[in-house]
């Protein structure tokens, strides 16, 4: 019962020292509207995603087609939007992926300690020398592209930094009082694990959380320019960037569009990375 | 603090300083007063050994460093004199005897002769070297059956040195294509003395293609090559023809990209881009902004989807055809391609010789809906999945969903996209696991027999499963045809049988689409993407384009 | 120091070998092989060539025939490039790519560090505000939307640099540098303003502040010393990212380093190339992430003692 006041009261703070952070709250707003039209498209969306006006072709932005029309004619917001619900999917669904296996993974290894920890730890520094980058490449190579497989294999790869964080935070939790007392209390492993150490490692849980979905949404661009991306005539902010640079002298709203709803996504989940960071970190609470 | 913007300040002054400082001479300026041109060559050349080297980047710069017994003019395409001064044809249509200059040279002064010749073509049949190019001289004597080890002995090959200066050579059956063969790479001679000194006479490993040990006997020997970066050739003074060889050098860039081919060009870092197409909104850019630098011509090569016919419902011609009458190729090369080409009807692209295949299909909604309910799926209904594979690329991919929307609105069958990387996609198409795949196919050599081959029962570049009897006995004849009418007729028959039975659907003829800077003289558009440079040079002219109009 | 030094390389030894093993694998798993391509070899021809680069024994064997190589020193010839050796390429590819991470780090710790130091001075105000969204423009813009709008902007519009190239003209670095580092310059960035925040808060700052010393003084003279430590400390997992993730930057801008021919490795599938380059780059990574390692360790000395 105290342990859940003190919680919520911790979180209250936070949430009061966030609201202190004028760009971190923008941010938020931003990104909670992208969320809400991105889950809208298919009823808010003026026109299909494929459907192409060969006569048409790129045409500047104008009041019929608000964001202008790609080289096949197909309406740029429509696609846009579309992209988003594809963006915002992989970065959500990987991080989720790389979340769970990260901090489980990381927990157990700190917490069980010992040469179960060692082994686990070694295996974490193999894929870390992994090129990654180039890892996935060879994994889409091999493994086709299905979105599904691409999630997957951009999870399993984002994992790594979370478990290395977890462990960290749960080996210096474990040496705390509190913990300590618990064990002597006589509860089980699974139940310190859970009541304990997971909660108190929220904070760095969420911080690294919003600070890996931009680093997916990169990676899946990265994907679309090398041509691994998601198959066409589906759409992702990736892919309608890399394929705005190839026209960008000659239709720059083909770039400028989609690459500004990237880079705003982005910069509004990395303020609000570091404005959470500011707000749950203690430390910083001196201020 | 103020310390802090000062210093930020001062740091982002210097770098713009410094780089504004910059005023030197582009590459496409200093190459006009030196007579060194500038080129984009794609891919990294894999390798410079003429007989085991492939693609058309390395055929580019193979024919800067060797000469085979004959050349083409650059204009018209047809055969000139190359180390060979003249050759004969004997009666029975088999035996030719080239008659080697005695002037011709190695690039290290070594005197070349028709021993020369067969040491190369004895090579390049050797199978521990593995040559991938060893099949084109089939068409030889023997030459298949040495090849594949039934014989070991090569005096049976029907390649021989009668004495120092001529060579004489036998073919299997009379093949009237010959001479257009001779100007492969892998004829091109290679020096005996220099192979010996890094390797034995199959090895593939290697080192003699390096600088500083290749010797070849064309019009330039290779100075510098550096991977990913640059390769240098500079003008030879040994070969027999230099007096009229104009420019002293050419600076090959490997640049992969046609999106930094054209950045490359624009900035004046080359005088030429290569590839054969360019990113199509970059054309219209062109057309409107820098005419003077783009040149557009038909190349001699088709753009097809292949059927995978082994697999419902492509099984069924019909099928196959009501697809064929319900893709508007009008509509794709003037609002999808954009380079100016033509539609085609037939897989066999028109030549500049004079063949052109007859259009025995059209585009044609109500035929297309009529056929595919006979199939048995009227109005689209129950149609089987199928998918259109393509390799990564941009164009293949605009095409791609242009016919994709077409199959919908026309037929109201649903196709997907499926997009693989290159050698998946080879792989997807080598094992027949495609229903429909995006194909290309650029002629070796000016002669219809080259696309009509593509799909025999026994081509190896056959990927449709389509095996074909009648087809097959009619390409036996067009082989062996004795008369040219003969041979029309056969052609003609041919085509209807493609017509009929549709195993792919033809799309449109590929057109070369380049920048060349107006300076390049002696670079002619033709048909083969053929651009000997031997007699290329550099000449300032007034004509302003983006390049040359500097800010 | 020293044992803690050469137990952590011993014990990197299986890492590697489990990065070959698995890359090995993955290389064997991807469709088509070295020698696919859209004229199809000839039978006779294609065996022969298998036979040659002895793609016909069983897989282990070519497993454990190339780790044997490899530990002579050999990393066997190139599939694709029929006169070199793979040991050639990293040679001449590997100097290209470390200059370029350097000089990008160099960047990246620059942009970095200015905006992290003026972001922290006047936390949650525009002067936070405006550096930090400075920095973090490398990580908004994909390398391959930044690489070609600086090409657009100062190659050619304004043709103040060169469009492409490394070492070939005057100040062809520039915007390949730049490109590569902006990308990490937010993550400086970050850190040194959260350094600088936890540092200018402590006592001895304040009392420095008292004691009536200039702003700028005591954020040059106290602040930066210990608030740039993340910083340092980050600087060798960044090295690492900044090598193995130059192919982007490497490919736009047509540098022949290590990172470029790693990529058409992989789509060549030249099997010898992809492995040789994947065995240095995890290599570069472990020993710059021992780097960062060993340098915590020497400038925190609770850990130094916690070791000793």
């Amino acid at each position: 019962m105290q342990e859940i006041e003190q919680g919520s009261s911790l979180t209250h703070d936070a949430y009061l020292r966030l609201k202190k952070n004028k760009l971190a709250m923008l941010s938020l707003y931003l990104l909670s509207a992208l969320l809400i039209l991105a889950v809208l498209t298919p009823w808010i969306a003026p026109y299909s995603y494929e459907q192409q006006d060969l006569e048409l072709g790129a045409s500047p932005p104008a009041v019929a087609h608000w964001f202008g029309t790609d080289v096949l004619g197909r309406d740029q917001l429509t696609r846009v939007l579309y992209g988003s619900r594809i963006s915002l999917a992989v970065g959500l669904v990987a991080t989720f992926v790389a979340l769970c296996i990260g901090v489980l993974y990381g927990a157990i290894a700190g917490f069980v300690g010992g040469r179960v920890d060692q082994v686990m730890m070694r295996l974490v520094d193999v894929l870390y020398a992994l090129p990654f980058a180039i890892f996935i490449i060879l994994l889409t190579v091999v493994f086709g592209r299905s979105i599904l497989l691409l999630f997957l294999a951009i999870g399993a790869v984002e994992w790594l930094t979370m478990a290395r964080i977890i462990r960290g935070q749960v080996l210096s939790l474990k040496q705390q009082e509190f913990i300590q007392a618990a064990t002597a209390m006589g509860q089980t492993r699974w139940q310190i694990l859970r009541k304990h150490l997971i909660p108190n490692a929220i904070g760095p849980i969420v911080i690294y959380t919003t600070l890996t979905i931009p680093s997916v949404i990169l990676l899946e661009s990265f994907l679309s320019f090398l041509g691994l991306g998601i198959q066409p005539p589906q759409s992702s902010w990736g892919s309608l960037i890399s394929y705005g640079v190839e026209t960008m002298e000659e239709y720059p709203w083909l770039l400028v569009i989609p690459g500004l709803t990237l880079s705003l996504t982005l910069f509004s989940l990395n303020f609000l990375g570091d404005g959470l960071r500011d707000a749950l970190d203690p430390r910083t609470s001196k201020d | 603090m103020p310390n802090i913007f000062h210093f930020s300040l001062l740091f982002l002054l210097s770098s713009a300083l410094l780089c504004c400082s910059k005023n030197t001479p582009t590459n496409a300026e200093r190459g006009i007063e030196e007579q060194i041109l500038y080129v984009a060559n794609a891919d990294e050349p894999r390798e410079l050994d003429p007989q085991l080297s492939t693609g058309t980047p390395e055929h580019q710069i193979s024919s800067a460093l060797f000469e085979g017994l004959l050349n083409r003019h650059p204009k018209t395409l047809a055969m000139t004199p190359g180390a060979a001064e003249r050759w004969t044809l004997a009666d029975d249509q088999l035996t030719y005897t080239f008659y080697l200059r005695k002037n011709g040279r190695w690039s290290n002064g070594d005197k070349i002769n028709a021993h020369d010749f067969v040491y190369s073509w004895h090579r390049s049949l050797l199978v521990r070297l593995g040559s991938e190019w060893a099949s084109m001289k089939y068409v030889i004597k023997n030459a298949e059956a040495f090849h594949r080890g039934d014989i070991d002995d090569f005096s049976q090959v029907g390649v021989k040195a009668v004495d120092d200066y001529t060579l004489s050579i036998t073919l299997e059956t009379p093949t009237h294509h010959f001479p257009q063969l001779l100007w492969h790479n892998s004829y091109f001679p290679v020096h005996q003395a220099t192979i010996e000194t890094f390797g034995a006479m199959d090895d593939r490993l290697s080192k003699w293609t390096l600088p500083g040990n290749l010797v070849g006997n064309g019009p330039f020997t290779l100075t510098r090559w550096e991977l990913n970066k640059v390769l240098e050739v500079k003008r030879n003074t040994h070969y027999w023809d230099n007096n009229a060889v104009k420019l002293n050098g050419i600076v090959f860039y490997p640049i992969a990209s046609q999106q930094s081919e054209v950045r490359a060009y624009r900035s004046g870092q080359i005088h030429l881009t290569y590839s054969p197409q360019m990113a199509i909104e970059k054309i219209a850019d062109y057309q409107k902004n820098d005419p003077d630098s783009l040149r557009i011509h038909n190349g001699y090569s088709s753009y097809f989807y292949e059927f995978n016919t082994t697999i419902e419902p492509f099984t069924d011609a019909r099928v196959r055809r009501a697809l064929a009458y319900a893709i508007d190729r009008d509509k794709i090369v003037k609002l999808v391609t954009k380079a100016g080409e033509p539609p085609a009807y037939s897989v066999v692209a028109p030549d500049p010789n004079g063949y052109q295949a007859e259009a025995l299909f059209g585009y044609d909604v109500a035929k297309a809906q009529q056929l595919l309910a006979e199939a048995g799926y009227p109005n689209g209904a129950g149609f089987p999945a199928a998918e259109i594979l393509y390799n990564t690329h941009d164009n293949h991919r605009k095409v791609a969903l242009a016919i994709q929307q077409m199959l919908r609105e026309n037929l109201n069958i649903e196709v997907q996209l499926l997009n693989q990387e290159w050698k998946v996609y080879l792989n997807t198409k080598l094992n027949l696991q495609h229903s429909i795949a995006r194909a290309g196919w650029r002629a070796d050599f000016l002669d219809p027999i080259n696309f009509f081959e593509l799909l025999a029962p026994n081509s190896g570049n056959n990927n449709t499963g389509w095996k074909n009897q009648a087809y097959g006995e009619v390409l036996n004849a067009i082989r062996t045809a004795k008369t040219e009418q003969e041979r029309q007729q056969l052609m003609a028959k041919a085509n209807e049988i493609l017509a009929e039975q549709m195993p792919v659907i033809p799309l449109y003829y590929m057109t070369d689409v380049n920048l060349v800077s107006p300076a390049v003289q002696g670079w002619y558009d033709n048909a083969m993407h053929f651009h000997p440079f031997n007699r290329v040079f550099l000449q300032d002219t007034a004509s302003t384009t983006r390049q040359n109009n500097k800010q | 120091m020293l044992s803690f030094i050469l137990k952590r390389l011993l014990s990197s030894i299986p890492v590697i070998f489990m990065v070959v093993l698995i890359t090995f694998i993955l290389v064997r798993l991807a469709p088509g092989g070295p020698f696919s391509d859209e004229r199809k070899v000839p039978p006779i021809v294609l065996e022969n060539l298998n036979k040659r680069y002895h793609l016909d024994d069983p897989v282990y064997v070519q497993f454990f025939d190339y780790i044997g190589n490899v530990l002579q020193g050999d990393f066997g010839p190139s599939f694709k490039y029929a006169n070199r050796s793979v040991s050639e390429i990293i040679y001449s590819g590997l100097p290209i790519t470390v200059e370029l991470g350097l000089y990008a780090l160099l960047v990246a710790i620059v942009i970095g560090i200015t905006s992290g130091v003026i972001a922290a001075l006047r936390p949650n105000t525009w002067q936070d505000y405006v550096p930090m969204s400075f920095s973090m423009l490398g990580i908004c813009l994909p390398s391959f939307v930044l690489g070609p709008l600086l090409i657009l902007i100062f190659g050619i519009w304004v043709q103040w640099l060169p469009v492409s190239g490394w070492g070939d003209a005057p100040f062809d670095k520039v915007l390949p540098s730049f490109t590569l580092g902006a990308a990490y310059a937010a993550y400086m960035a970050r850190l040194s303003r959260g350094g600088m925040l936890d540092v200018m808060s402590q006592d001895y700052i304040r009392t420095a502040r008292a004691k009536g010393l200039p702003n700028w003084l005591v954020v040059v003279r106290h602040g930066l010393n210990s608030g740039l430590a993340p910083v340092v400390t980050f600087a060798g997992p960044a090295a690492a990212g900044l090598l193995s993730g130059s192919f982007v930057v490497e490919s736009v801008f047509q540098i022949p380093g290590m990172g470029r021919f790693y990529l058409q490795a992989a789509f060549n599938r030249d099997y010898t190339m992809i492995l040789g380059t994947t065995i240095v780059f995890s290599v570069l990574i472990v020993l710059f992430n021992l780097l960062a390692d060993i340098l915590m360790v020497w400038m925190n000395p609770r850990l130094r003692h916690a070791r000793n």
